[in-house]
């Protein structure tokens, strides 16, 4: 048993930010149930507050509560899984890569994939204009995923037919300094590939966003055969039954299905481009 | 056996809520902050509207204004002297949250609690004459401003808001 001393990490000011956090969570709560009543006393005005309700339920309430939950009963170390910003879990991780970002940059970039734009609101705009107008807007930033306590380093994607509903990405997060996967292979990078099928509604938290393809595999394979066509300086390693039995959901609510086969990508060959 | 390190929970402890922030100079002003002060400002529109509302019908004011207490009769100079005096109140109440929006953007954290405490005050009221008193919280009547109460609490409370006024501590 080790005794070290353990230092207290908090402070009365972040006690209040929690205090505030959990008030406002909660007076959220009472917020949306007084719309939810108003709604039968004002006739045809009703649906505003119908509306009203919902945004306020998926957006602040149903979030706020995941987060103050999940700080607390999803381990923060590696588990396979991404998670959402409100901490649910998210995509499966299911590629690696060996070399630096540029050489990254320039393997994606060779293989015909686009990177994403930051979220922004202009970018968050363009995204609602397009998917109304039905236009292509290849470089559509994607939501923020978390790993290692970070949100993704950068990600890319291609479209399928200029339908911004559906979409090919994968999000990349740098490894920390001497980190090891389970099992003690050593990566640069880690990666989530999964496939936007549609636009629906997520199970856990109501919000609108992508559904993924169930069969996670598809993609995964997708993005290195990409990769491996289009340069035969990558090489790929397998790491077999890496993550087998995955069938579970991500943030969205939707099933996952997996081998569990973690295919690590070697990009130390590829000349690096400045971009 | 040598000394096993102590076996990890399959939760995380509470205290994991307490993490402190990340010590960011230079981070970028996130979109809860500047939500949390548009919506700080819509309250002090709402507050000078009040104001101006009750500025054009003095006079009516002044004659159902009854500040009659114990044996103190209301007259029309007292029932005056009460309402400006309330009316001063509330408009440096308004100036006031004016000011401290105007800090928040510019990312002090002490103006952010301090807007925070006002509103989670103002809240608790509400709701506890809501729910003692049955006091009818509609559109007519006080929805909006419970309603805006909660959106700076919620948007100020968020974690990137209290992040960007904490960017200067280091942990």
């Amino acid at each position: 048993m080790t005794d070290q001393p353990r230092s207290r990490r908090y402070s009365i000011g972040l006690a209040i930010d929690w205090f505030f956090f959990v008030f406002a969570g909660v007076a959220a709560v009472w917020l949306a149930y007084l719309s939810l009543t108003e709604t039968f006393h004002v006739g045809w005005w009703g649906v505003v507050f119908v509306l009203a309700f919902w945004v306020l339920l998926a957006y602040l309430v149903l979030p706020r509560l995941h987060r103050i939950l999940t700080t607390i009963y999803v381990p923060d170390y590696f588990i396979g899984r991404a998670r959402t910003s409100d901490g649910l879990l998210g995509d499966p991780v299911n590629l690696a890569f060996l070399g630096e970002a540029q050489q990254l940059h320039a393997a994606m970039a060779e293989a015909g994939w686009t990177k994403a734009e930051p979220v922004t609101f202009g970018s968050s705009w363009r995204i609602v204009t397009s998917t109304l107008t039905r236009r292509s807007y290849d470089e559509a930033p994607v939501s923020p995923l978390f790993l290692f306590g970070r949100q993704q380093d950068f990600a890319y994607q291609q479209e399928v037919d200029g339908n911004p509903a559906q979409r090919h990405h994968v999000r990349f997060w740098k490894c920390p300094e001497g980190w090891l996967l389970p099992g003690g292979s050593r990566v640069d990078w880690l990666a989530a590939g999964t496939f936007d099928t549609s636009v629906g509604l997520s199970l856990f938290t109501l919000q609108i966003t992508h559904r993924i393809d169930a069969d996670t595999d598809i993609e995964r394979d997708h993005i290195l055969q990409t990769l491996t066509a289009a340069d035969e300086l990558i090489t790929v390693q397998i790491l077999k039954d890496f993550s087998t039995g995955y069938h579970a959901r991500n943030g969205g609510g939707d099933s996952i299905r997996t081998d569990g086969d973690l295919p690590i990508a070697d990009v130390r060959h590829v000349p690096a481009v400045t971009r | 056996m040598t000394t096993a390190p102590d076996k990890r929970p399959a939760f995380e402890p509470p205290a994991q809520l307490l993490k402190p922030t990340r010590y960011d100079p230079d981070m970028k002003r996130p979109g809860s902050t500047v939500a949390g002060v548009v919506l700080v400002l819509l309250r002090v529109i709402a507050g000078v509207v009040w104001i101006a509302s009750i500025a054009l019908e003095w006079q009516k004011y002044v004659r159902e204004l009854d500040v009659s207490y114990e044996e103190v009769i209301s007259t029309p100079q007292i029932a005056e002297t009460t309402l400006l005096v309330a009316v001063i109140a509330l408009g440096v109440f308004v100036l006031s949250d004016a000011i401290l929006a105007f800090f928040v953007l510019g990312g002090h954290n002490w103006a952010r609690v301090v807007i925070m405490s006002f509103s989670a005050i103002s809240i608790t009221t509400s709701f506890l004459q809501w729910w003692d008193d049955g006091l009818e919280i509609s559109i007519a009547t006080t929805l909006l401003t419970v309603g805006l109460d909660i959106l700076i609490l919620l948007a100020l409370s968020s974690r990137s808001a209290a992040a960007y006024a904490r960017r200067n501590e280091r942990p």
